[in-house]
């Protein structure tokens, strides 16, 4: 494929009237979009009494729940994105980086939705920021919730100057043959552009690489998000030093998973065969094979040192775990996903896209069960379990169930549009020399 | 003693003056009253009307208009107000005298800011904050940075506003009388309000549950104070019981969780909500290993209509009452009686309660009423006496002194000897936590 031909590929998403198949899942994305905004509106006008949660303690109830739990996971998928883009340009994982740049797409929007649940789990939204800001100087030495706001921008803000950094050779190679329509949108873009950056791009690049590999494991899903619980006295359900990785096993194998079905849904609507080939797929599902088998392991140590002699209250809350049918639906569909990439690489024949894509789904899936049941079951068995109402129950309402779709409608949405104003994969090609 | 008798349990009627204020009491008035010279049946009679007010069952008005004219004929006059009209008068009276004689306080903002301290009323304090024109200018010109640390020290000024009780109020608490005013200005004595909880002495009659709900306007199944009846395995037949206030934690997890400052500690102790800040993520909530939060779910729609008092607390911070809807609340100690001159520490909850349980005061005053019937009840049980602090091993350094039987973690539920029902209250409050139907099953039904 020469370098002409590969540009006139991804500009295949840019370029030419949107297919059937696009209106259609375009309509259903707005569907879905407006569905949530109804339900929304409608616990904003009668308050959150419309929402399956409640009170814990005398009030039989849950206070936190599918709302979190959903946010987590949307976090966790973000990771995905800059994670394998940070590596492609840090351990020069070229295989990859075609899907580099959709992945930090999907960190972009998944963060923005991951903050959005933050605000409709909010009892008065309305105060988000001037509350936050306002006590922000003094909450941050000591509220996980603020270290977590703090942190989550600060990666949001990484991602998206990485992202503005590493686009803007490609908007000025390619001027001429974006829409006239965004003009005005590349002219921002390229403010300040001259011919002679790449070379300081580049560097620039590489440390924002750096920081966001550091940063994002370590210190967001494998610190603040974890801490946000762990940290609490009372619910020994949440307790545990190895919170944080459990969280980030839990994290990364949604994040590929993510990014694998993402990139096969651009592969599919544009005939990306050849850019987004099998091999990205391959070796994505094999670190994703190694992500889900760290996360069985964690879960493992946790179940093991949970049910034996732990202390009342943290055996209290294993025993309800893995009494759980949930908690071994969501491990059986890791173990799944994890046995078929197993097998595939010890019978190549196995393989296909389809197949693959399929099996890394299933961790995506078990992800949400699992962080919506850690929410949950945390709250039900509390160290003072001496009310009626301990354990509490709680069934997600209509409207919560309508927020996951409304957040995936939200995503499809995001990648429908920006497909359409930038190229989603890099058309640069010699970034390494 | 590991549980309390219930052959005492009062029938399930709302108690009235008439319980509380017995033949013997009576009595010992009237010899009391022998040697005055006054109306012995008059104090009787203020006394019961007194009660009543406080459970609820008597308007101030009626109570005032009830003993006008024996007012009158006993003592000539009657000063006290009666129309609504002359209440306000009283009050706009008592707010200019305590105005006049504000004592300056320092802007604790501009001091933060490194300028000269400047003296303004403490009813200007809050108010109006002194900003001189170099901080204005300097605040502006900085950019980022500049904001950046303005906050800083902003949030620095409203902690140490915090710290102040009673400042910004016509009623800044004085004198020895009130635990709140009492020390923490001059530095020596740190003012900690708390309770000793009497567990041995209470039948779960639940008339402090009743007296708080109604006092602050509650949410049915809202308890901000609780009673939980529990058994131990090894004493199947005992019912224990244990009254669940919030603990006002001196080391609160939910004060440190909050993400806004809304969640906060008061000089005296007492942890409150700021009600014109929280915006409701029930982290404290989460973070509570008691359970003491109760959310405000929806807009208030109990027969008492939720809260008409004063919601300001002395420091002029929306802090009383139930939680608007979208913002947690709780067991608040009731702040209004502590900064008020008038009256000496006491809870709603602890006048209620007819067996004497809840003793109300600062714990760290040797002198307080929960120390000293602490102290009486220590040496009367010949230094046997079982207390305990809950959950203490959590760290959480809470501030309720219980005397009586620590429940084990073996303990289980019970059913109350006094049901919640019996006293029209809802017990578990998820269940009439039901919000309107959705427009899709209104139309198409179910």
């Amino acid at each position: 494929m020469t370098e002409a031909d590969r540009t006139k590929t991804i500009l295949r998403s840019i370029h030419g009237r949107p297919s059937r198949r696009y209106y259609i899942i375009m309509a259903l994305a707005l569907l879905g979009i407006i569905w949530y905004g109804q339900a929304y509106v409608f616990q904003l006008q009668n308050g959150m009494i419309v929402l399956g949660i409640a009170d814990w303690g005398s009030s039989g109830g849950i206070p936190w729940g599918l709302y979190v739990g959903s946010f987590i996971w949307w976090v966790g998928i973000a990771h995905g994105g800059i994670i394998v883009s940070a590596a492609v340009r840090l351990f020069r994982l070229n295989t990859y980086k075609p899907v580099a740049r959709l992945a930090e797409l999907l960190t972009l929007i998944a963060l923005s939705v991951a903050a959005f649940y933050i605000v409709v789990h909010l009892g008065r939204p309305d105060r988000v920021v001037t509350s936050m800001l306002r006590g922000w100087p003094t909450t941050v030495h000591t509220s996980p919730l603020a270290w977590d706001v703090t942190v989550i921008t600060l990666y949001f803000v990484l991602t998206a100057t990485y992202l503005y950094l590493t686009i803007r050779a490609d908007i000025h190679s390619l001027k001429m043959e974006l829409p006239r329509i965004f003009s005005p949108l590349y002219a921002v873009l390229l403010i300040g552009y001259r011919e002679d950056e790449k070379k300081k791009i580049e560097g620039m690049a590489w440390w924002l690489a750096l920081a966001v590999i550091i940063l994002a494991p370590l210190f967001l899903h494998g610190g603040v998000i974890p801490w946000l619980f762990a940290l609490l006295p009372g619910q020994p359900g949440w307790f545990g030093a190895a919170q944080g990785p459990q969280f980030l096993t839990i994290a990364l194998s949604s994040a590929l998973g993510g990014v694998m079905i993402v990139a096969y849904l651009f592969r599919r609507l544009y005939g990306w065969e050849e850019l987004l080939d099998d091999n990205v797929f391959r070796g994505l599902s094999r670190w994703l094979a190694l992500f889900a088998m760290l996360f069985l392991w964690l879960q493992l140590q946790k179940i093991i040192t949970g049910v034996s002699i732990a202390p009342d209250s943290i055996h209290t809350a294993t025993r309800a775990t893995v009494s759980e049918p949930l908690y071994w639906l969501a491990l059986a569909l890791v173990g799944g996903a994890l046995g078929w990439f197993g097998l595939q690489m010890l019978f190549p024949q196995l393989f296909t896209v389809e197949r693959t894509v399929v099996a890394a789904a299933l961790p995506v899936m078990a992800t949400l069960i699992e962080k919506f049941l850690f929410v949950v079951e945390g709250m039900m068995h509390p160290v003072f379990d001496l009310y009626q109402g301990v354990p509490g129950y709680y069934t997600p309402s209509w409207i919560e169930l309508s927020s996951v779709v409304g957040a995936i409608s939200l995503v499809v949405l995001f990648f429908l549009i920006v497909s359409k104003v930038i190229p989603v994969i890099e058309v640069e090609v010699e970034h390494d020399e | 003693m590991t549980s309390p008798e219930h052959d005492g349990v009062h029938e399930s009627q709302p108690l009235s003056a008439a319980d509380v204020f017995d033949a013997a009491w009576e009595e010992k008035v009237r010899s009391a009253m022998a040697s005055t010279g006054w109306n012995a049946d008059l104090a009787i009679q203020a006394a019961r009307g007194a009660l009543d007010v406080l459970a609820g069952g008597l308007t101030e008005d009626e109570f005032q208009s009830r003993l006008h004219d024996a007012y009158l004929r006993e003592f000539g006059v009657d000063l006290r107000p009666r129309t609504e009209e002359e209440m306000e008068a009283a009050a706009l009276e008592l707010d200019t005298a305590a105005g006049a004689v504000a004592l300056p306080v320092v802007d604790s903002r501009a001091a933060a800011a490194g300028e000269a301290p400047v003296a303004v009323t403490a009813r200007g304090a809050s108010a109006h904050p002194t900003v001189s024109r170099r901080t204005a200018i300097a605040v502006a010109g900085g950019g980022i940075a500049a904001l950046m640390v303005g906050d800083l020290l902003g949030a620095r000024a409203r902690q140490a506003e915090a710290q102040t009780p009673g400042h910004g109020s016509g009623h800044a608490p004085t004198g020895p009388t009130n635990g709140a005013g009492n020390g923490a200005a001059n530095g020596k004595h740190k003012v900690q309000m708390g309770m000793v909880i009497d567990l041995e002495r209470c039948d779960g009659c639940l008339m402090c549950v009743s007296a708080c709900k109604k006092a602050y306007g509650l949410q049915d199944g809202v308890h901000w104070l609780y009673v939980l009846a529990y058994k131990e395995p090894d004493k199947p037949n005992n019912v224990n019981l244990l009254v669940r206030p919030c603990q006002h934690c001196s080391n609160a997890p939910c004060v440190k969780v909050c993400p806004t400052g809304a969640r906060h500690r008061r000089s005296d102790g007492i942890v409150l909500t700021n009600y014109d800040v929280c915006f409701g993520c029930r982290y404290c909530q989460v973070s509570c290993p008691y359970g003491v939060n109760y959310f405000g779910w929806e807009d208030p729609k109990d027969a008492g209509g939720g809260f008409t008092g004063e919601r300001k607390d002395g420091r002029g911070k929306s802090v009383i009452g139930a939680p608007p809807r979208g913002v947690m609340g709780k067991c608040i100690y009731c702040p209004g009686r502590q900064d008020s001159i008038h009256q000496e520490p006491s809870t709603h909850c602890s006048v209620s309660c007819p067996m004497g349980v809840i003793h109300y005061g600062d714990l760290n005053d040797p002198e307080s009423e929960p120390n000293r019937y602490l102290n009486k009840r220590v040496a009367d049980s010949g230094g046997k006496l079982s207390t305990f602090r809950l959950l203490d091993d959590l760290g959480t350094r809470p501030n309720v002194i219980y005397i009586g039987h620590r429940p084990s973690r073996r303990a289980e539920p019970t059913a109350n000897p006094v049901k919640y029902e019996d006293w029209g209250l809802v017990n578990e409050r998820r269940t009439v936590l039901e919000g309107p139907e959705p427009w899709f099953k209104r139309m198409f039904g179910r």
